[in-house]
């Protein structure tokens, strides 16, 4: 969650000028997980541009999220690399072990998933990351282990 | 004496363990003592190229490359630099199974000449110190005695050509920047690189960041700018944090900042995050969204170097441009001339990957076949399956067979054949890779990325892919390769920017050199390589089966059943033709067939 | 100095865009995405022609390309009447309800391709000029969004826009009629969004919406005007007799 003055500190952080308004949003993605609709007013006049504006950049760039994402977010990477060993067979095992697809969270928001274009580590492929950690060779076997400990972790909270 | 532990800690790696590797090292180093003779250090750098064999330690300065190593591994390792014998079992072995410690000995290894990689994977890279000890800042040393004039000879002598992709003339791009009396300029990098399956940038930008800055500083002294920006994908953490630090020590060691080594020109340089975007890899969009809008692309009929940057000069290349210009400005253009060919001077960096057996980081000499690329270097198709295809050059890129393999790798010598080098991804297919599927995905991939401004782009893009997609599932009809290759060719001449431009080229390549699959898709509903799922069925030969049940553990519905020892059989209504059971076969009795399911 | 155009000679300077030099020789492009007060888009592509210059052809945007040496240039050559045809075409299926759209590929003989796949409906072909007029004559409450195949144009979350004026230049601009604005004698409704009207207070007409007054009047750095241009210019002539005593 956040409050109006947690979200005007990461504004001030930034010079009242156009080329600052990705980085803002950047920082805010990063903190609340998401781009809440009082950051882009905040921002909006912080900059004097247009909301509609940064709402086109806030719908344009994959790094945004309009709506909260769940507590691990899960990157399953479909570059080429990954993709021609085995990506597709991947995420369908991903969406049968989660029960939704990407750009969606389980409803425990435990995780959210998303399909991202090549991660750079195609000499692993196929390759999952989940928050910031990499599993490469990722095989259907190996999957529901994967998932498992990131529940487990769950569970004894 | 100095013995150093380079232990590489880049993504890959990483993954596989490197970082309990390298704390088991240091652990061992210091466990062992503090010997007067001998300095003993374990640095954590990036890239050592060999991603297939990692995690890799390297020994210096006796060259001992180790690969496959495991932190169980550590304390015989520093064992072996104390009584100076190399530990056998982590060696590379050759056919005979002799041993050979230096990294040289390795095919992998002996044809690569690393120019832009120089230090990645020799240095700590958050160590200004060990940048400086292996030359670093000197070229901008020898920049700032020199005129504006003098440095812009020396970039067109040596024939650098911009590493992106593009392959245009950087000394030119310089001498047109220069030309303009319009102020202030500006000095950008592209580290934006969102060609899936590359990863050059990547390690430069993580492995040696220095490199790039001091190569950005120089232009800004050849062209007159002050300011720069590095604009890094927002999913490449790790470079961001790199090359934030480097700029950080640069500016603390007065090398940037308000007053380049005290020579009174300011240069200063700024890390600008991208969003999630691969549109933005192109240069106009990427000024766009360093100014803070969405990444659209401009029409370049005025360039960038007369308006670009706030409708300033600007010079944007590559990272891997930019980490050759020290070495020109400190070795003479004439002398980098003299690598690769006449029209492409220098090296390039590859990253090797797919179904290749040694999957990695490469840099090669320009003029270097796609045979010796594929088959010396990365040690030919893993599993000993037979060669396909290989793409270069990402989505903007081509397919290329095997008939072409003795072409040489340059910025010219693909292009006339319809494909092209591109920034260095190199992605290796085997029989199971559909190159109707492959094409497919290219299209698929570009019109999420397409930025949607023009008509051919977002709407051709559209319609390619409905077409592509009926081809693969079935629904192929008889006109359709000449609607794509129609399509393709507007798409080519009319888009707005190269993303659109470049777009059809895995389509028209696949079409041209393998036509035969989409007939095969068409008309007899069938994929030849076995991979469109409503074109492929999969049986077992009963006289290859040996009755090992690897394909049964592999398979994740449970549709194969047979006793040991006995030939197996797939229940075609369980089978979801992931193909599984046909990788984990080693006797080749998984048979592939067209489409039984309507 | 000289270019050519269809094999006509033209005057023009340099830096000046093809289909301008076209346009004042009497050489028609269409065009979709250009409007002469709302800046460089060159997005459509259907002003597309074939340049040739140093011994080289090449397909440009007329609208966005600049002469910058002598050229011949091609309105109709055989590859532009292909790829302009096939761009029309494209746009139909983008925008099947649209009789512009369907009148210009029947005019440029764009080819049918069936085996292409149309939208269910509409009428967007996404050319940008009402995000620019917007932009520069409204408040900037609409933009596109998303990317891609599915880039679209509205309003920020789909809502009504707090930053509407309900000016409707974007609609004014629109080639094909998609914007919907909805007038009764004292509301119009647009994006979403019902404004009242604000009448001339001498003869009743229409001026516009109380929003889009003020914040013209803004820009201008003017007072909210309550008459209609007729009426102000009448009162104007009126106070200017009575200042000369003069009878009207």
């Amino acid at each position: 969650m956040h409050t109006p003055e947690e979200i005007q500190a990461v504004i001030d952080r930034y010079p009242c000028s156009q080329q600052y308004a990705l980085a803002a949003m950047q920082d805010m993605q990063r903190q609340f997980g998401y781009l809440p609709r009082e950051g882009l007013e905040a921002l909006s006049k912080h900059l004097t541009c247009p909301f509609s504006q940064l709402y086109s950049m806030a719908t344009f760039y994959k790094a945004f999220s309009l709506k909260p994402k769940g507590k691990h977010v899960i990157k399953l990477c479909d570059g080429t690399a990954c993709h021609i060993r085995g990506g597709s067979v991947l995420l369908e095992g991903v969406e049968r072990e989660l029960g939704i697809r990407p750009g969606e969270t389980t409803p425990d928001g435990l995780f959210t998933l998303q399909l991202v274009n090549c991660l750079g580590s195609c000499a692993i492929a196929p390759v999952i990351l989940i928050d910031g950690t990499f599993y490469g060779r990722m095989t259907l076997e190996k999957l529901p282990g994967v998932l498992d400990s990131y529940r487990e972790e769950a569970a004894a909270e | 004496m100095k013995q150093t532990i380079l232990v590489c800690c880049d993504t890959g790696c990483l993954a596989n363990g490197a970082r309990a590797v390298a704390d088991a090292l240091e652990r061992e180093v210091s466990a062992a003592g503090a010997d007067c003779q001998v300095q003993r250090t374990v640095k954590k750098t990036g890239c050592h190229g060999f991603c297939e064999e990692g995690p890799l330690v390297r020994i210096q300065p006796d060259d001992i490359a180790y690969y496959h190593v495991k932190e169980t591994d550590a304390p015989d390792i520093v064992r072996g630099l104390i009584q100076g014998a190399p530990v056998q079992r982590l060696l590379y072995k050759d056919k005979t199974g002799a041993s050979h410690p230096p990294r040289a000995a390795h095919p992998f290894y002996n044809k690569q000449k690393k120019i832009a990689l120089r230090n990645v994977g020799e240095i700590d890279p958050h160590s200004l110190e060990d940048y400086l000890a292996r030359g670093g800042y000197e070229a901008l040393k020898k920049a700032l005695s020199m005129t504006p004039d003098e440095i812009l000879t020396e970039m067109e002598t040596s024939g650098l050509r911009g590493r992106g992709g593009a392959g245009f003339p950087t000394g030119r791009k310089w001498r047109s920047a220069a030309g303009y009396d319009v102020f202030p300029k500006y000095v950008v990098c592209n580290g934006d690189e969102g060609d899936p399956g590359a990863f050059m940038d990547r390690s430069i930008l993580e492995g040696d960041p220095h490199s790039v800055l001091e190569g950005m500083a120089i232009c800004a002294l050849a062209i007159g700018a002050k300011e720069g920006y590095l604009y890094i994908r927002d999913e490449y953490d790790m470079a961001v944090h790199a090359v934030g630090n480097a700029i950080r020590q640069a500016e603390e060691a007065g090398f940037l900042g308000e007053n380049m080594l005290g020579s009174g020109k300011p240069f200063k340089l700024r890390v600008v995050r991208g969003g999630g975007a691969f549109v933005c890899g192109e240069s106009t969009a990427l000024m766009a969204s360093v100014e803070g809008r969405v990444g659209e692309p401009r029409a370049k009929y005025i360039r960038s170097v007369q308006r670009g940057l706030w409708d300033h000069p600007t010079v944007l290349n590559n990272v891997e441009t930019w980490a050759n210009v020290p070495v020109i400005i400190t070795g003479g253009g004439a002398a980098f001339a003299k690598l690769g060919t006449k029209s492409s001077a220098g090296t390039k960096v590859f990253s090797l990957v797919g179904k290749v057996k040694n999957t990695g980081l490469v840099e090669v000499p320009m003029g270097c076949t796609l045979r010796e690329l594929i088959f010396d270097i990365g040690g030919g198709v893993a599993n000993g399956r037979p060669f396909k295809a290989v793409q270069t050059g990402g989505p903007s890129g081509g397919c290329i067979p095997e008939s072409m393999l003795d072409l040489s790798v340059d910025f010219d010598t693909l292009t006339k054949y319809g494909a092209m080098m591109g920034s260095g991804g190199m992605i290796v297919m085997d029989d199971t890779s559909c190159m109707v599927e492959v094409a497919r995905y290219y299209v698929n991939f570009l019109s999420e990325e397409s930025c949607g401004k023009c008509t051919p782009c977002r709407e051709g893009l559209r319609q390619m892919l409905h077409l592509l997609t009926d081809i693969c599932e079935g629904r192929g009809q008889e006109g359709d390769v000449e609607l794509l290759e129609r399509l393709g060719h507007t798409l080519q001449d009319s888009s707005l920017c190269a993303l659109g431009k470049s777009a059809p080229n895995p389509v028209l390549t696949t079409i041209r050199y393998f036509r035969d699959e989409y007939d095969a898709h068409i008309r007899e509903h069938r994929c030849p390589a076995g991979v469109c799922r409503k074109l492929t069925s999969f049986r077992i030969d009963a006289g290859k089966c040996v009755g090992c049940s690897a394909c049964v553990r592999a398979c994740p519905t449970g549709a194969i059943a047979g006793a040991l020892k006995q030939p197996h059989e797939i229940d075609q209504s369980k089978c979801i033709v992931c193909g599984s059971c046909r990788t984990a076969c080693k006797f080749g009795a998984v048979t592939v067939a067209g489409g039984t399911k309507q | 100095m000289k270019i050519t155009i269809d094999r006509k000679p033209c005057d023009c300077e340099k830096g000046e865009y093809l289909l301008t030099v076209a346009e004042r020789n009497g050489i028609h492009i269409p065009t979709l995405c250009h409007h002469a007060a709302l800046g460089e888009q060159g997005c459509c592509r259907v002003c597309i022609v074939e340049v040739e210059e140093n011994g080289r052809k090449r397909i440009v945007t007329s609208c966005v390309y600049p002469v910058s040496r002598e050229c011949s240039v091609e309105t109709d050559s055989e590859k532009v009447r292909e790829q302009r045809g096939i761009i029309l075409e494209l746009l139909r299926k983008r925008a099947p309800d649209s009789p512009e759209i369907a009148a210009l590929c029947e005019a440029y003989h764009a080819p049918k391709l069936d085996r292409l796949r149309a939208l269910d409906s509409g009428k967007c072909i996404l050319c940008g000029l009402c995000v620019q007029a917007c932009g520069r004559l409204g408040s900037g409450a609409i933009n596109t969004m998303l990317r891609g195949t599915e880039k679209l144009v509205g309003t920020p979350y789909n809502e009504a826009s707090p930053d509407c004026v309900g000016c409707a230049s974007c609609a004014e601009v629109c080639p094909t009629g998609h914007i919907v604005v909805t007038e009764t004698a004292d509301a119009r409704t647009i994006w979403g969004k019902t404004f009242e009207l604000v009448k001339c207070a001498r003869c009743g007409a229409v001026l516009d919406t109380p929003e889009a007054l003020a914040h013209a009047a803004k820009r201008a750095g003017q007072d909210v005007p309550v008459l209609c241009e007729t009426c102000r210019r009448l009162k104007m002539t009126d106070e200017m007799a009575q200042t000369f005593g003069l009878s009207i």
